[in-house]
């Protein structure tokens, strides 16, 4: 059990990292506008996909 | 496919039209030629994928507007206004009106960063913001505008006001702390439910102190970080003598980690770093999605600039010198250009125009203007030329005044004390002294072991949790499910005194009707002629014009009619050829009843001649709104005082009050006297409502305690108000006054359980039968049920 004297630790130095990821992302501006960063990686498909995603399309709404 | 609207803004395509688009192998139908441009525009651009994400239909396309109001920005000196720079960038905010989904700011970003001149775009699809910066030796202003214009999307440039950058600042700070307080409580729990399993399966003495520990450390943060606005809010109340909400929080978030603390340092009792955190991160969760709210609300009306005139056109000599509209000087000759605004109070030097004077005195005829008439700043001259004498600089103009006055009003808008402050004001004091008596009571008589401890479960125990958080959580879940009918609220606080309100004060102009003509009824002369072709043939020979009697007509556009040579003759009405079907002109004139030449025709607005034969008169009137007279039958109902309170003094105000009732009418006011109405009416204690469009309104919207803006309305309105209805139906007010009830019941609701609750368990606590486990437990249990009571809110 005192494997836990390191593992937490280790725990804590990921947490801390990705807390230091989390306000440079942050400071930025990457936060300002969600909608727009989810919808973006719908947006950058290649163009000879497009035959397939047609299928599923939706009408306008 | 069974959808049948416009493949753009998915609007109801108008008979006997006919824009089509092969798009991907499928035929497409559009209502507008405005539509199919920007359609066009968009496909040929090789950006249909925006079709396919998009996840709201776009709106309705105008055709591209005017051309030399964008070509206006291009002056040196107004750039210089609206830009910053930067080494060879320029760099410009512009705020863009049509955004509906986040596919638009990935179009529009595509669009501007084909052109090698610019160097970045960012679009923010919640605040409809974008910010450009290019190179302005290779790339117009003009240019950037007319291209995101191509798309169907109006921008203009924008100015943000000192509160907003305050706001996006703080906007970051609540993510920042959001993630620390949320972060640490996942690390915590986990860590607690080591502890929880080690209090039933056992656990060795060193291990439970390491967990403490780890424990202690990951929640200091939380505290110290997180939970500073907190502690920052109870100080200042505290320095000022006074009890808030958020000293409760900041004590029990203090105590409870300083009493964990000690027990973690000693090795004795029991922790409660999990409690801390999760309380914190709860109480930080509500405050971010309320602060999220009401900054939408804000950016969604904030453009201060649309309302002041950015640019104007000298006369020097023969020349027109472009310049910046807040460097006039009195002295100075303008040109106004039909569509234009007025740029400066002035006198008219030469032309012949219509001015539309609506927004600052809520008047809704065009003023006829010619030279030696006095013109005001923010007006818009519809029709003709105008040369204009400048009077005085645009900040001391009568647009500028009323900005003025309604900055004063700003700082007088009446406070009510909200009645949970109050009660927690009551509570705490209480709370305090009985938990102070406890502890003399156990260490001084009963057991001196036992008074720490026994403190402890009664101020855990009565842990304000469930008190802070009744009325938060069931604003924030009233403000989303508003939000979602179309309704944004800014001020809070109207929430809590929309169920005391006694009395209402609508404008008329704008408000209560629709701001704009529209056709009362018509009269056919000539039976050889169909009405609706009559009517149509007038909408089509009316788009050649700018005047606001023209857009009365625009319901009855259809594109079978086909005319020519249309000449518009300022401040009179127009003339054109019409080819008939059968492939035969006739000349055809719409216009006044003086410029038809026709007699006996007071009434009609407008009339239309063939070959000098009257067939058509049609009178026009500015008609309420559908929904008015229901909505003001059930604001009676409630028993509300009702008022008009407008700035036009024509006899359409008698008619309104014949039809409608009102228990008071105030017409022909000026800003200033609209303010002192409803100074009075809350000088005599009433709580007042007001709703209203026009900048003349706005000063008036501080006075009240609430105010009202339409979606309709002008930004300077919607930027004052405490409320924006985002769709232009009154019944929305019905529903606001409704939901304010609603959430109060709930308030109402949270606090009588959290009150009860205290008073069962504290009689218990303090004689010493709650050990701490269980008085968290009833905690926890009275927090979730009043959070669970609140999102009851956002059930349709």
């Amino acid at each position: 059990m005192s494997i836990i004297y390191v593992l937490i630790p280790i725990a804590i130095l990921f947490v801390c990292i990705g807390l230091g990821i989390f306000f440079w992302a942050v400071r930025s501006r990457q936060f300002d506008d969600l909608n727009k960063e989810g919808m973006s990686i719908l947006f950058e498909e290649k163009k000879q996909n497009s035959a397939q995603t047609d299928k599923d399309k939706q009408p306008p709404q | 496919m069974s959808y049948s609207g416009c493949f753009h803004c998915n609007e109801v395509i108008p008979k006997g039209s006919d824009f089509s688009l092969d798009i991907e192998q499928e035929q497409r139908l559009f209502c507008c030629p405005g539509c199919l441009a920007v359609a066009e525009t968009i496909i040929d651009q090789g950006l249909g994928d925006y079709y396919k994400f998009r996840t709201a239909p776009a709106s309705k396309a105008q055709l591209v507007p005017d051309q030399l109001q964008l070509v206006s920005y291009d002056s040196a000196e107004v750039l210089a206004d609206l830009t910053q720079n930067k080494n060879d960038q320029t760099q410009i905010e512009l705020s863009i009106s049509g955004i509906s989904c986040a596919a638009c700011a990935w179009l529009i970003e595509k669009q501007l960063k084909k052109d090698p001149a610019v160097y970045s775009v960012s679009v923010n699809s919640s605040t409809a913001r974008c910010s450009v910066s290019w190179d302005v030796k290779q790339l117009k202003l003009s240019d950037i505008l007319t291209s995101i214009s191509q798309l169907g999307y109006q921008a203009a440039p924008f100015m943000a006001d000192q509160e907003e950058a305050v706001q996006q600042a703080e906007l970051r700070r609540f993510l920042k702390r959001l993630a620390v307080s949320g972060i640490m409580s996942m690390q915590v729990m986990m860590l607690a439910f080591g502890l929880y399993f080690g209090e039933y399966t056992g656990i060795e003495p060193q291990f439970e102190g390491y967990l403490r520990w780890i424990s202690l450390l990951l929640t200091t943060p939380v505290v110290f970080y997180s939970a500073k606005p907190f502690t920052l809010s109870a100080w200042r109340a505290i320095k000022g003598r006074e009890l808030n909400m958020d000293v409760p929080v900041t004590l029990a978030v203090f105590y409870t980690f300083i009493a964990s603390a000690y027990a973690t340092l000693f090795g004795i009792g029991e922790v409660y770093f999990e409690s801390v955190c999760m309380f914190v991160f709860l109480l930080q969760l509500g405050k971010f999605f309320e602060f999220r709210a009401r900054a939408q609300a804000r950016a969604a009306t904030g453009n201060l600039l649309k309302i002041m005139p950015v640019s104007a056109r000298l006369v020097q000599g023969d020349e027109l010198i472009p310049t910046s509209a807040r460097r006039l000087e009195a002295g100075q000759v303008i040109l106004v250009q039909a569509g234009e605004t007025i740029a400066a109070d002035g006198v008219v030097l030469s032309g012949e125009s219509s001015v539309d004077e609506s927004m600052l005195t809520g008047e809704y005829k065009a003023v006829s203007k010619a030279s030696g008439d006095t013109v005001m700043a923010g007006s818009i001259n519809h029709d003709g030329v105008l040369k204009v004498t400048v009077h005085q600089a645009l900040a001391s103009s009568r647009l500028g005044q009323i900005i003025n006055l309604q900055q004063q009003t700003l700082n007088q808008k009446p406070q009510i004390v909200e009645k949970t402050t109050q009660l927690a004001r009551f509570f705490i004091q209480r709370l305090l002294i009985i938990a102070l008596g406890t502890f003399l009571a156990w260490y001084f008589w009963l057991d001196q072991e036992r008074a720490f401890w026994v403190t402890l479960s009664v101020l855990v125990a009565t842990c304000p949790c469930a008190l802070t958080l009744a009325t938060p959580t069931a604003i924030t879940c009233a403000l989303a499910r508003l939000n979602r009918k179309g309704i944004l609220i800014k001020n809070q606080q109207v929430l809590e005194i929309l169920p005391q309100l006694t009395s209402v004060f609508l404008d008329k102009t704008g408000s209560l009707t629709q701001g704009r003509f529209s056709i009362l009824r018509s009269e056919l002369h000539q039976s050889a002629y169909e009405e609706a072709r009559l009517l149509a043939l007038i909408a089509r020979i009316e788009t050649y014009s700018e005047h606001p009697i023209a857009r009365a007509f625009s319901s009855y556009l259809s594109t079978e009619i086909k005319v020519e040579q249309v000449q518009v003759h300022v401040g009179s009405g127009l003339s054109a050829l019409w080819r008939q079907d059968d492939g035969s002109s006739v000349d055809v004139k719409v216009g006044s009843a003086a410029f038809c030449a026709v007699q006996d025709q007071t009434a009609a607005a407008v009339c239309c001649t063939i070959n000098t034969q009257l067939v058509l008169s049609v009178e026009l009137s500015d008609a309420l709104r559908p929904e008015v007279p229901a909505l003001i039958s059930a604001l009676k109902q409630r028993g509300l005082t009702l008022s008009m309170l407008t700035g036009d003094s024509s006899a359409q105000v008698e008619e309104v009050q014949h039809q409608l009732q009102f228990d008071q009418v105030f017409k022909g006011c000026s800003p200033e006297q609209k303010v002192e109405h409803i100074q009075q009416a809350v000088a005599q204690g009433d709580k007042v409502l007001m709703l209203g469009d026009g900048i003349n309104d706005s000063p008036c919207f501080h006075a009240a305690h609430v105010s009202v803006a339409l979606d309709s309305g002008t930004d300077l309105s919607k930027n004052q108000a405490d409320v924006v209805l985002l769709h232009n139906d009154l019944h929305l007010v019905q529903q606001l006054i409704e939901g304010a009830v609603l959430a109060q019941r709930i308030v109402k609701q949270n606090l009588w359980w959290a009150v009860g609750y205290n008073l069962v368990i504290i009689p218990l606590a303090v004689a010493g039968f709650v050990s701490p486990y269980i008085a968290v437990i009833g905690m926890s249990f009275s927090s979730i049920l009043v959070v669970s009571n609140s999102l009851r809110l956002l059930k349709p």
